[in-house]
């Protein structure tokens, strides 16, 4: 990634979690508990594809960390973050053309993906994150069908609020 | 730091995931109240299995000594509830004298039973310290095994603690070797002399018996046992022995300082038992109507 790449993953970085700590989770308190969105996962869905997996862990993890610092949830976030990070790859293959992902797809965004593959990878992507992010929260296996519920509330409103985030942005790069 | 990171990316996401997922799990039961809760408590369990699997391995090569040991438990015990049952006491009647003087209807004595006060459950020491400035111990009897707080717990030889927390299969008891437990004991070899036995750190085999009255004649190497002036612990049960001669307490020079050289040996504990006083209840709920009006 070079100067001009970075800026769009920076000014990024800096909505989502502006949007997540200010706006989405303040949501939750004054909706209730089912209504949950994740949409700061975003960042690391359009990270570039080429990106190797330790750098996805680590932003993802710091994208956490940065929202965790507003909940204040210390490490859950970060805990979700960087575990998108390692599960994007395997999460985005199947959805993967012959041969893999070229440089001419430099991120998993409608634009080069289409919108059915980018919903479908961006379905996946999210589910797994979500469940981790409510299995910590939880932490025990014990509440497992409170995590089941909330993360299948959560995935319906926040794959909603992907689909408005990408066609208003409808990232590039 | 440079270095590891490079060492990190180099080695793939996986082993980076892993590490991060280390340092996130440490904050998350470090600083969130739920999540730290439930790892405390998950710990505690599997602590609890995994220490008493680990004291059953070390057990297997000390098996003559403990059985040993159980063996005296049980004699002492079964001694206890023994004489206990058969123990009667004579009441004389001396209002009924004159009906009952005729020794065909008895004489004017009557006979009462008197029952077992207290009862023994064995358990086993799983965790001990010494070392520190307040000791404690943990014990394989919970609240299934009918442990409740502020039971006694002794050994064959001596006394041990007190029970302070229960768990369901678990209970912490509060060591001798403590600075807040207070004994009640007694020199049997004296008539009403009777004190409190306190530990002030240091040497574990040796605590402090103190508010003995100036006037008693206390000699080195005389038994100290317990007073039964305690709900918990039952009466005449062996403490140890008076260690050296007594000097005046420095603190209130109208009684004695004692040094007392306990019975049991505090850093080989195995085999215990929690004492359940079966009037206990009967006994608190008789001083919570006493004492208000006392003070």
């Amino acid at each position: 990634m070079n100067g001009s790449n970075i800026t769009p993953h920076i000014l990024r970085f800096i909505g989502l979690v502006a949007v997540q700590s200010l706006l989405l989770n303040q949501m939750t308190d004054s909706v209730g508990a089912y209504f949950n969105v994740l949409l700061y996962p975003l960042f690391i869905l359009f990270l570039p594809l080429q990106l190797p997996a330790p750098y996805l862990v680590i932003l993802g993890c710091a994208i956490g960390m940065a929202v965790d610092a507003f909940v204040p949830s210390w490490g859950v976030h970060a805990s979700a973050g960087a575990f998108s990070g390692v599960m994007r790859g395997l999460s985005l293959m199947p959805f993967a053309p012959k041969g893999g992902f070229s440089a001419k797809d430099p991120i998993f965004s409608p634009v080069h993906m289409g919108w059915q593959t980018f919903l479908q990878g961006a379905g996946l992507f999210l589910a797994l994150h979500i469940f981790w992010f409510f299995s910590v929260s939880y932490f025990a296996p014990v509440f497992a069908w409170e995590i089941v519920k909330k993360t299948a509330a959560a995935w319906i409103l926040t794959m909603i609020f992907v689909a408005l985030y990408s066609a208003m942005f409808n990232p590039k790069r | 730091m440079g270095k590891l990171l490079q060492l990190l990316l180099r080695n793939g996401g996986f082993v980076t995931f892993l590490m991060v997922e280390l340092g996130c799990f440490a904050i998350i039961v470090n600083f969130n109240t739920r999540q730290g809760e439930i790892w405390a408590n998950t710990t505690g369990i599997f602590g609890g299995r995994a220490l008493e699997k680990r004291q059953m391995a070390s057990d297997y090569f000390s098996l003559y000594e403990k059985t040993d040991s159980l063996a005296r438990i049980v004699d002492s015990l079964q001694a206890r509830l023994s004489n206990a049952r058969i123990m009667q006491v004579s009441i004389r009647d001396t209002f009924f004298r004159v009906n009952y003087d005729s020794l065909s209807r008895t004489d004017s004595v009557r006979r009462k039973t008197i029952r077992p006060q207290y009862e023994f459950v064995t358990a086993r020491v799983i965790k001990n310290s010494i070392a520190g400035a307040n000791n404690w111990l943990v014990i394989n009897r919970g609240s299934v095994d009918g442990i409740q707080p502020d039971m006694a717990v002794v050994s064959a030889v001596g006394i041990v603690g007190i029970v302070r927390h229960v768990g369901v299969n678990y209970s912490l008891v509060m060591s001798v070797l403590h600075r807040q437990a207070k004994i009640s004991v007694a020199l049997p070899n004296q008539k009403n002399a009777f004190g409190s036995l306190t530990w002030e750190g240091g040497d574990p085999s040796e605590m402090t018996l103190r508010y003995i009255p100036q006037h008693f004649v206390v000699n080195n190497d005389e038994p100290v046992v317990t007073s039964g002036y305690s709900l918990m612990f039952p009466q005449g049960h062996p403490v140890g022995k008076v260690k050296g001669s007594p000097k005046t307490d420095p603190e209130n020079p109208y009684f004695l300082e004692i040094k007392v050289g306990l019975t049991q040996d505090m850093s080989s504990l195995r085999e215990v038992a929690v004492v359940r006083n079966l009037f206990k209840a009967e006994l608190d709920s008789l001083q919570t109507k006493i004492i208000p009006n006392e003070r």
